[in-house]
Order: structure tokens, then sequence, then C-alpha cells
């Protein structure tokens, strides 16, 4: 039953992830991401992660998903991209991804992984504010000053100028 | 021995550079609101800029340390860096108060994302830990973006800054996806503890080869080496030129920092005498004398059929220095790693005293193709014109110029090292460097101008920045003993 469950929603989340990279459908596109989130945040409920799910569910799909859905609804002919640049050849491509995933395949399988005993299912909130607190204080500070200047940059990029 | 890591609380007298920076990002947003005159707003960066340098420099007489609890360190090698990128920074913001492109298309809020880039720099420069070198190597990313798209109007700088995102999230990504594994295997993402992992026979050599490929994607990219290096000829040409100035010595530098402690700290074991040995079964120092190999060799002969603008071929010219340097990461000893910093503050004065010529002659003539020099020494133009011949043969390697002697440490560390294949393709490269170099030489003095291209003035304020870049490659081009005991001294990092 678990292990069902677990290929069940893994399975979700594979097939969304190629639903958004296969489809020729921007719209399309954006709707199997939501299936690739709602999976990955089922595999953090697999971890014993259950902060990292919610927020995944909240942030990802009930925040992000919905607004590139707006930008594409908003955006004028998006959903028939004309590909301007064939000079890559797919065969060349196919070729040398086969490759990769062979040797990835491989290095994979044969790993030592580094395994951690499951954890029991208990809340992880107060683990999480006491690290971004005390273990990872910096990494967290200097993330909010990153968010920040993001934030003005994409202002600065994306206004119009106003014309005196 | 071993002393652990400082507590949050304790590391801040360590990290006084970092907080005046961070508190000038946010004092430039705000002041922003209330000063009219934005030049206001890059002197007051300039200032910051010069503090942060001096209280680095401050913290050489301290001790070495781990700071917050392991995410970052301070010690000589982060120090090196600092100084260098804080310079770097000087420079451009100097260069950018002199720009006529920053000056018609500036906003406030450049000055303060550019404090913010540097910022990134820093950490980049001193961090020991994924999750840390990550961030602040992601910050760098997004600020360049920012920057290097500022010129609205210009479709040239909106292509670049587009192609730099798409590329930079890309090359980002497969890092990051490469730290996982690199996690999955140590089961950390303290460098030290992922060397330790490795010391126990943790991890084993095709899994690590495939993590330290994916890694290299992202490091790759910020110093733009070979297979990473696409973005660059667009975003060196489309890109303000003092934001090209500052990714094209800043970035890679920071990239080259981060990249050497990664790699030497958790991927390497030293074995005394400063000659470090490889973990984990990977060789990871053939992949990066291939690598380096490619990358000057495509960098060269890019450049060589480059004929028109001249940032484009800059930019060709710096992925060919980024082999060159490579060249030090190689030989996995204290003499490559100190012939690399030095050759990257020696590349630091010779390019980006490149690149003020190239301002002064696009703030006269709006132009930056080759034929816009044409004549230069003989329209009003002979400073910049003699500093242009002085950076770009220090450029290729000529004596008496501080490129030649920052060439000459790479190539005796590597022939040390036996090395004998890379140190043939090296010198191979910088004959091939010297045929687009002299191309540009000539142009400004044996070809005459045909009249429409204008006259070059320079002003005092470019003048001075361009007399201290030429008289530094002049001055380490005979007396480079200092400055090279410096950087060997430099080369250590903090065990703790």
């Amino acid at each position: 039953m678990y292990a069902a469950l677990f290929y069940f929603i893994a399975g979700l989340t594979v097939i969304g992830a190629l639903g958004v990279a296969l489809s020729t459908n921007v719209v399309y596109s954006a709707m199997s991401l939501l299936a690739a989130l709602v999976g990955a945040s089922g595999l953090y409920v697999f971890l014993a992660a259950d902060f990292v799910a919610v927020v995944q569910i909240l942030v990802y799909v009930g925040g992000i998903l919905i607004l590139t859905l707006f930008a594409i609804l908003l955006t004028h002919q998006i959903a028939e991209i004309q590909v301007s640049n064939r000079s890559v050849g797919r065969l060349p491509a196919l070729g040398l991804v086969v490759l990769l995933g062979l040797a990835m395949g491989a290095a994979i399988l044969r790993a030592p992984w580094h395994v951690e005993p499951l954890a029991a299912a208990t809340p992880t909130t107060y683990g999480i504010g006491d690290s971004f607190l005390n273990q990872y204080l910096l990494p967290f500070e200097l993330a909010s000053v990153v968010l920040l200047t993001a934030l003005v940059g994409a202002i600065v990029l994306s206004r119009k100028e106003l014309r005196e | 021995m071993e002393p652990s890591a400082l507590g949050n609380v304790a590391s801040l007298a360590y990290s006084l550079p970092e907080i005046v920076l961070g508190a000038a990002v946010v004092l430039l947003f705000l002041l922003d609101l209330v000063v009219t005159r934005k030049e206001t707003l890059g002197d007051v960066a300039l200032v910051t800029l010069a503090l942060v340098v001096v209280l680095s420099a401050r913290l050489l007489w301290g001790d070495s340390a781990a700071l917050y609890n392991g995410a970052v360190v301070v010690d000589g090698f982060a120090l090196f860096f600092k100084l260098l990128l804080a310079l770097a920074a000087f420079a451009t913001v100097w260069m950018s108060l002199g720009s006529r492109e920053i000056q018609k298309n500036g906003t406030g809020e450049y000055w303060a994302v550019l404090l913010a880039s540097t910022l990134g720099l820093l950490f980049m420069a001193s961090s020991t830990n994924l999750l840390m070198a990550y961030l602040a190597l992601e910050f760098v990313s997004l600020t360049s973006y920012v920057l290097s798209g500022f010129m609205r109007h210009s479709r040239r700088a909106s292509e670049a800054s587009l192609k730099y995102l798409i590329y930079g999230g890309v090359a980002s990504g497969t890092m990051i996806y490469g730290m996982s594994w690199v996690y999955g295997l140590a089961g950390s993402l303290d460098f030290r503890a992922i060397h330790t992992a490795l010391m126990s026979g943790q991890g084993a050599a095709l899994p690590l080869y495939v993590a330290l490929l994916l890694t290299l994607a992202g490091l790759g990219y910020k110093v733009a080496a070979f297979p990473f290096h696409m973005w660059a000829p667009d975003v060196y040409q489309g890109a303000p030129i003092p934001v090209t100035a500052f990714l094209a010595v800043g970035s890679k530098a920071a990239g080259f920092a981060l990249m050497i402690r990664f790699f030497f700290t958790a991927m390497a074991q030293s074995v005394g005498a400063g000659v470090y040995q490889l973990v984990g079964g990977v060789d990871w120092s053939q992949l990066i004398l291939v690598l380096s190999m490619v990358t000057m060799t495509f960098g060269n002969l890019a450049a060589v059929a480059q004929q028109g603008n001249v940032k484009r071929l800059l930019a060709y010219s710096s992925i060919a220095h980024a082999g060159y340097m490579l060249m030090g990461f190689a030989v996995l000893n204290d003499d490559g790693l100190r012939a690399m910093l030095f050759y990257l503050t020696v590349y630091y004065l010779m390019n980006l005293g490149a690149f003020v010529v190239v301002m002064l002659v696009a703030n006269s003539t709006g132009r930056e193709d080759l034929a816009g020099y044409r004549g230069l020494a003989w329209r009003g133009g002979a400073l910049p014109a003699v500093a242009m011949a002085i950076f770009l043969f220090s450029l290729t390697g000529l004596p008496p110029l501080a490129g030649f002697v920052g060439k000459f440490y790479l190539f005796a560390a590597v022939v040390e090292k036996q090395l004998y294949l890379l140190a043939v393709v090296g010198v191979l490269n910088s004959v091939v460097s010297l045929v687009y170099y002299a191309r540009i030489v000539r142009t400004m003095f044996l070809e005459q101008p045909t009249g429409g291209e204008g006259v070059v003035a320079v002003d005092w304020h470019n003048g001075l920045l361009l007399g201290l870049l030429t008289i530094g490659t002049l001055v380490l081009g005979v007396a480079w003993g200092p400055l090279i005991d410096f950087a060997g001294r430099s080369t250590h990092f903090l065990a703790y």
C-alpha cells in the first residue's frame, strides 16, 4: 500500500514534468506543471517534511502557478510561438541526451548514497524556525537581501518610462 | 587543534565590510526617494566601497575564523578576493560616474543594485557551504541580469539581459542539481564535512564525476569557461560598458574564488609543502586541464574571427583569459594558485583599463566598432590610444608589462608539474592572441582618420582612472615582488 502510493505520486510528478516539457501548447504546459508540483509536494510528505509540503502547495500551486497562468492568458499570441533557430540538429541532441542519461543512470544505480534512517512523522516547524535563527541565520538574512534586490530589479526592468 | 566555527553574534566583528555594504544598499534605496541629483548616490556608493576596501584590509592583520556556524570563513584567501572584488566594484562605480551611457539611462537604483551585486561577490569569495555558495552565486546572477539590462531603450541591452537570464537559469539549475548529488553522497553541505566524508571512502568515482560536472556548469558559467561561455559575447556587447567591465573582472574573479575553494578544500587533500592530492577517486584536475586548453583555444580563435565590435572582441578575449587562469588550477599546488591570484590581479588592471578606453571612445563618439578606433591617436585620443596599446600588449603577455609576469608564473607552474602539452597550447594561444590585439593597435596608430570619426576628448575624471590603471600595469611589469608575495601568502585556506 505504502509503496503503491509512493509510485503513484512519483509517477504523477514525472508525467507532469514530461507534460511541461513536451506539450506544444503553453497552457497545457502550465496545467501539467500543476500535476508536477502537487506530486513533488506528495514526495515531501513521504520524507516527513510536513511544513515544506504545505508551503509547496501554498506558494507554488497557489501563487506562482496562478500567476503563470495569468501571464499566459494576458500575453498576446503566446500559444503559437515561432521557433526561429533550428540550426542545431535534433539527432545530435538526442544522442547527447541518451549518452548523458545512460551515464547518469549508471551513476545513480552504483552510487553509495548517504542514507538517513526514516524520520518519524513529527512536526518540523519548530526545527525549521530554530535553524533559521541559529544554524542558518546568515543564509536566511542573505536570502532576504536577495529578494529585496530582485524585487527592485524586476520593477526597474519592467516599468514603462514616463514621458514628460 | 581544530577550532570550531564562531556563533552568529561573535561573527559580527569579522564581517564589517559586508555589514557596511548591506547597510549602504538599503540606504541607497531610501536615498533614491529623496535625492534628485542621482550622481550623489554614485558618490555615496564610491565612498562606501572605499570604506569596504579599508575594512577588508584591516582584517588582514586579524585572525582567520569560521563564521556564522560555518557558513562563511574569513582567511587569507577570502580577504585577497574581498580586496580585489571591492576594488573592482570601486573602479566600476568610478567608471559609471564618468559614463555617458549611465548618465543618460541611469536611475537611482543602479547604484544600489551594483553594491548589492558586490555584496554577493564578497560572499562568493568566502562561502564554505554549498547552500551559502549557491545563494551568493544566485545573488550575483540576479543583480547582473538587472545591471546588464539597465538601458531599457536599447534593444541590444534587453536582448543581452534576457539571454543572460535564460542561460543563467539553466546553468544554476544544473549546478544545484549537481550539488544535490554531492549532498546525497556526502550527507552534508559543508565543504569540510564533504571532505571528511570523501576521505572516509563515501562516494564512488562515477557518481562524483557526474556531480562535479553538473556543479561545474554553474561555476564555469560565472567564469565564462568553454562550454558554458555562450552568454558572454552577447551580454558583454549589450550591457553598459561599466557593467561589462564589472562582469569581466568581478564576476569572473568571484567565480574562480568559489571554484578554487570548493575544489581544493572539499575535493582535494593538502599533503604538505603546498601540494594537493585528489580525493574520492575523481581526477578533476585532468578535467580542468582539458577545459583550460579548449577554453583558451576557442576564445582566441573566435576573437581572431571577430572583426566588428571591440566589446565583443574583449568578451572572447576574456573567455581566453579564463582558459589561461584555469592552467593554474589544473596543477594542483600552491604555486599554481599563487600564479592564478597574481594573474587575476593583473587581469583586473589591464582588462579594466581596456574597458575604460572603450568607454572614453564611446563617450565622445558613441561608437564601439573597430572602425571607430581608426587613427584614434591622431584625433585627440593620443593618451587613451597609448594606454590601450599598453593594456592590449599586456593582455597578450609581452614583456616588460604586467601581463608577461602573470603568464610567466602560470607557465612556470605548469612546466614544473611537467604538463608540457598544456604549456605548448598556452604559448601557441598567446601568439594567436597577438593577431587580434595588434589589429586594434594598428587601427589606432597606423591608420589615418577619414574625418567622420569625431574627436575623442579625455576628461580628468576618467583620465585619472586610466592613468592609475596604466601605471599599475607598467609598475607590476617590473616590480611584481610585493604582489606575488601577497598572493603567495593568500593561498592558505583556513582548516577549521
